[in-house]
């Protein structure tokens, strides 16, 4: 067949960490090696501007960059694009470029790993639950503040250098500031407690809780900023998110393409039996989909332009389709797709991670559906079958009477 | 619905989509409900939605501007019949639309020889002449050969019997391919109605209703040498993969019309809609139902445009790209009806202008007119493993 590819198979550019993608899982470590062949990459500083020591990369460029190393490793991928892409974003949009250079030097050359504490341990994206505050220290805080809370199931808080920490502000009298605030905090320090949390996939990717008793921050690291400008910020995140997922499909289904080709089965490869041609098909159509809402999400956010109700939805979309493209690759794979170890199981696991990351999918449709003019969420307790007639079983067919001798 | 079209274009002058999405909305939409009911073709609204000068020019945006046409870009192009679709609400009247300005242009502007093209496309921009074919040789040969074709002493003789003809009622020609007897190959013609041996019987499919439709004969059709299309048995590379991916792209751009009229219908039924007390825009599920619909219409409508821009790119379209618009767009549609039908008060369902009932009815046809399921994967994993 007369075929012209349009380049949506874009090749990893990574193949070192690539190769060690299955050892990063087992091993539940990133290897130092996959830290310096990022750096060298210049892969960190792609999301950024050159005024403060990013190299600028166009929308569809940063995109392309992402998937090149979520194809290679989904663990390392998230890692690194949290601190890089998303952590050093807040603290350029919310911070300042000169009070905190030492903080994105260090982030985009490498040199510190970045971790977004929003999360607790009971809170999840309903900010109201949250606990965690941040209070001006005492006399003998020399000005500062102090930060108290428990974030959880946070990426990369067990390696992590320093914490974006969303809190609550303490406020004194007379303060008419917002009630949040960005802490960039300092964990390389007394009164910070890390811990991991084992879990389904993106094994080898840092994931625990930090602890935070006492711990001391700069009164220049800590940003007040109202909720809902913080949550367009959080949409870095969604995008990251959506851009694992693609590339997580993208890898199932190049494993599938190879293992239809390659395995024969009742006297003909794989590949020309219409079943798995139909499975094959709808995720190419399905991963198009969304890795061309993912580009035209990033040229519009390059752009200065918010697309926040675009991402939300790519993120929903990007993230449950690759749920469903790595459980067909199991199923292309047969028994060997869920053994421990394969590729494609890994992926699998992976996949799921990305739909709870960073809201989960039911979330951000409410989000969408406000977006669309339905007005916020309103819920009700649901004590209303019950008077609707709709509540109880019917009598049956021997009527009254008998429903009363059964009882 | 505050939600835009393409998010951070609001406020912009309005699109090509939105300008023909006006129009139709104001010279077709009145008059859909009657004219499906009716099963009836209106040639005086195709006149209207042709026009150049007084509408929106869609007989022929793809033909170039020395032939009298609109010059306009394929994705421009995917942009106004998505307008129609959105507009007219008419899954029908689009679809005779995209298979004039479309299918039955392009093969001309792209393998016509100097006479043809300027003997055809200039009268079929105006909407003077209607071109037409059959929506069963838009799958390459997938089917068996209906149309045979054999040479003569004063050119070739064409025989056979062609259904499901988009447009042939009305129509002053038909592209036809035809299959080639001794020798073998596929020749792609373009023959007249005047042509002694052609006849054309109306035809009344239960979908679609709102296109005219026809069964076409030929019976010992005599055509000359220069009705030949393209190369003479070179088909199967020239106009059949073209033709294919015309239909795949273009008659799937009315639908994401189609499928954002459904979704803003819907949030205001949700809106209208009480159930156990309170609105149904109040219900989580019927939220993330309208979520969903929303999503669908920003997926297909990338896949879409990517398919259409590489018409425009001066490469090769990609085979695939366009058979996954399809594929994904058909998908989409379903999806959207039904969470359309799910949301809509009865009296919706029963009534109204009946889009929810037209669309429900003609996505079945365009999930399977021109290739369904079965057509579309094969050619969409063939490049995934290159084989085929």
């Amino acid at each position: 067949m007369n075929v012209q590819r349009h380049g949506t198979d874009a090749a990893p550019s990574f193949p070192g960490i690539a190769g060690r993608a299955a050892d990063t899982d087992a091993a539940a470590r990133i290897p130092a090696q996959n830290w310096k062949e990022i750096t060298d990459s210049g892969y960190l500083r792609l999301f950024h501007p050159r005024k403060i020591g990013g190299t600028g990369a166009d929308g569809p460029a940063q995109v392309a960059a992402m998937e090149a190393l979520a194809r290679a490793c989904p663990s390392t991928y998230w890692s690194a694009t949290v601190s890089a892409l998303l952590c050093a974003n807040l603290i350029s949009t919310y911070g300042d470029h000169d009070t905190h250079a030492r903080l994105l030097d260090g982030l985009l050359s490498g040199r510190l790993l970045a971790a977004f504490a929003v999360v607790e341990t009971s809170a999840g994206s309903d900010a109201g639950t949250y606990r965690t505050t941040v209070r001006r220290a005492g006399p003998s805080g020399g000005g500062g503040f102090v930060v108290n809370g428990e974030k959880s199931r946070i990426t990369n808080a067990p390696d992590a250098d320093l914490a974006v920490t969303l809190a609550r502000r303490e406020k004194g009298p007379g303060d008419d500031g917002p009630d949040w605030c960005l802490a960039f905090v300092d964990l390389r320090q007394p009164g910070v407690h890390r811990y991991e949390i084992p879990r389904m996939g993106l094994r080898g990717m840092p994931w625990g809780g930090l602890v935070l008793t006492d711990v001391q921050v700069a009164e220049t690291d800590v940003v007040p900023v109202p909720l809902d400008e913080l949550s367009e910020g959080m949409t870095w995140g969604w995008l990251l998110v959506s851009v694992a997922a693609v590339a997580i499909a993208e890898s199932a289904l190049a494993a599938s393409v190879r293992h239809a080709r390659d395995r024969v089965s009742f006297g003909r490869p794989l590949a020309h039996m219409e079943g798995v041609q139909a499975q094959i098909a709808e995720s190419r159509a399905q991963i198009d989909a969304a890795r061309l809402l993912a580009r035209r999400a990033a040229v519009e956010r390059a752009a200065g332009r918010s697309a926040r109700t675009l991402i939300a939805m790519l993120k929903i979309y990007a993230t449950e389709m690759a749920v469903e493209v790595t459980a067909r690759a199991v199923q292309i794979h047969g028994a060997g797709g869920v053994t421990e170890g394969h590729e494609v199981a890994r992926l699998y696991r992976d996949a799921q991670m990305n739909v709870i990351g960073a809201f989960a999918s039911n979330r951000l449709r409410e989000q969408v559906a406000e977006a669309m003019g339905l007005g916020p969420a309103v819920y009700r307790a649901f004590d209303w079958l019950r008077p609707s007639g709709l509540g109880q079983d019917p009598v049956g067919l021997g009527g009254l009477s008998q429903q009363a001798e059964a009882a | 619905m505050v939600f835009p079209h393409s998010p951070g274009e609001l406020g912009a002058e309005p699109t090509p989509d939105e300008q023909v999405r006006e129009f139709a909305d104001r010279v077709a939409r009145p008059t859909t409900a009657d004219r499906d009911r009716a099963r009836r073709w209106d040639p005086a609204l195709f006149a209207e939605l042709a026009g150049a000068r007084t509408g929106p020019g869609l007989a022929g945006p793809l033909v170039p501007r020395h032939l009298g046409g609109g010059g306009l870009s394929a994705v421009r192009t995917c942009a106004l019949l998505q307008g129609l679709g959105e507009g007219a609400r008419d899954p029908g009247l689009a679809l005779a639309t995209a298979v004039h300005a479309v299918l039955a242009t392009v093969p001309l502007r792209v393998f016509g020889t100097a006479r043809q093209q300027q003997r055809y496309l200039p009268r079929m921009a105006s909407g003077q002449w209607r071109g037409a074919l059959s929506l069963h040789q838009t799958q390459g040969a997938a089917l068996a050969p209906a149309v045979t074709v054999r040479s003569a002493a004063d050119g070739r003789v064409l025989n056979g019997e062609l259904e499901l003809v988009a447009g042939a009622p009305e129509a002053h020609h038909f592209l036809i391919v035809a299959d080639e007897l001794g020798g073998g190959g596929r020749t792609a013609f373009v023959v007249d109605r005047a042509t002694a041996g052609v006849r054309v019987t109306q035809t009344r499919p239960e979908a679609m209703r709102t296109c005219s439709w026809g069964r076409l004969t030929l019976d010992d059709c005599h055509v000359p040498d220069d009705a030949v299309l393209g190369t003479p048995r070179g088909a199967a590379t020239e106009v059949e993969p073209l033709l294919a991916a015309l239909n795949w792209v273009f008659c799937s751009a009315p639908w994401l019309g189609v499928m954002r009229a459904l979704t803003r219908d819907a949030v205001d039924h949700a809106r209208e809609h009480r159930l156990f007390g309170r609105p149904l825009s109040h219900a989580q599920s019927a939220r993330l139902t309208l979520a969903d619909m929303a999503t669908r219409c920003e997926l297909a409508a990338v896949l879409l445009h990517r398919a259409a821009e590489q018409f425009d790119s001066g490469g090769r379209p990609s085979q695939r790209d366009a058979a996954s618009a399809r594929l994904f767009t058909a998908r989409a549609a379903r999806t959207v009806i039904e969470g359309a039908a799910g949301l809509a008060p009865a009296g919706v369902l029963t009534g109204g202008d009946g889009l929810i009932e037209r669309a429900h009815r003609d996505a079945l046809f365009l999930a399977t007119a021109g290739g369904g399921d079965e057509v579309l994967r094969p050619v969409i994993a063939a490049s995934e493993l290159e084989l085929g």
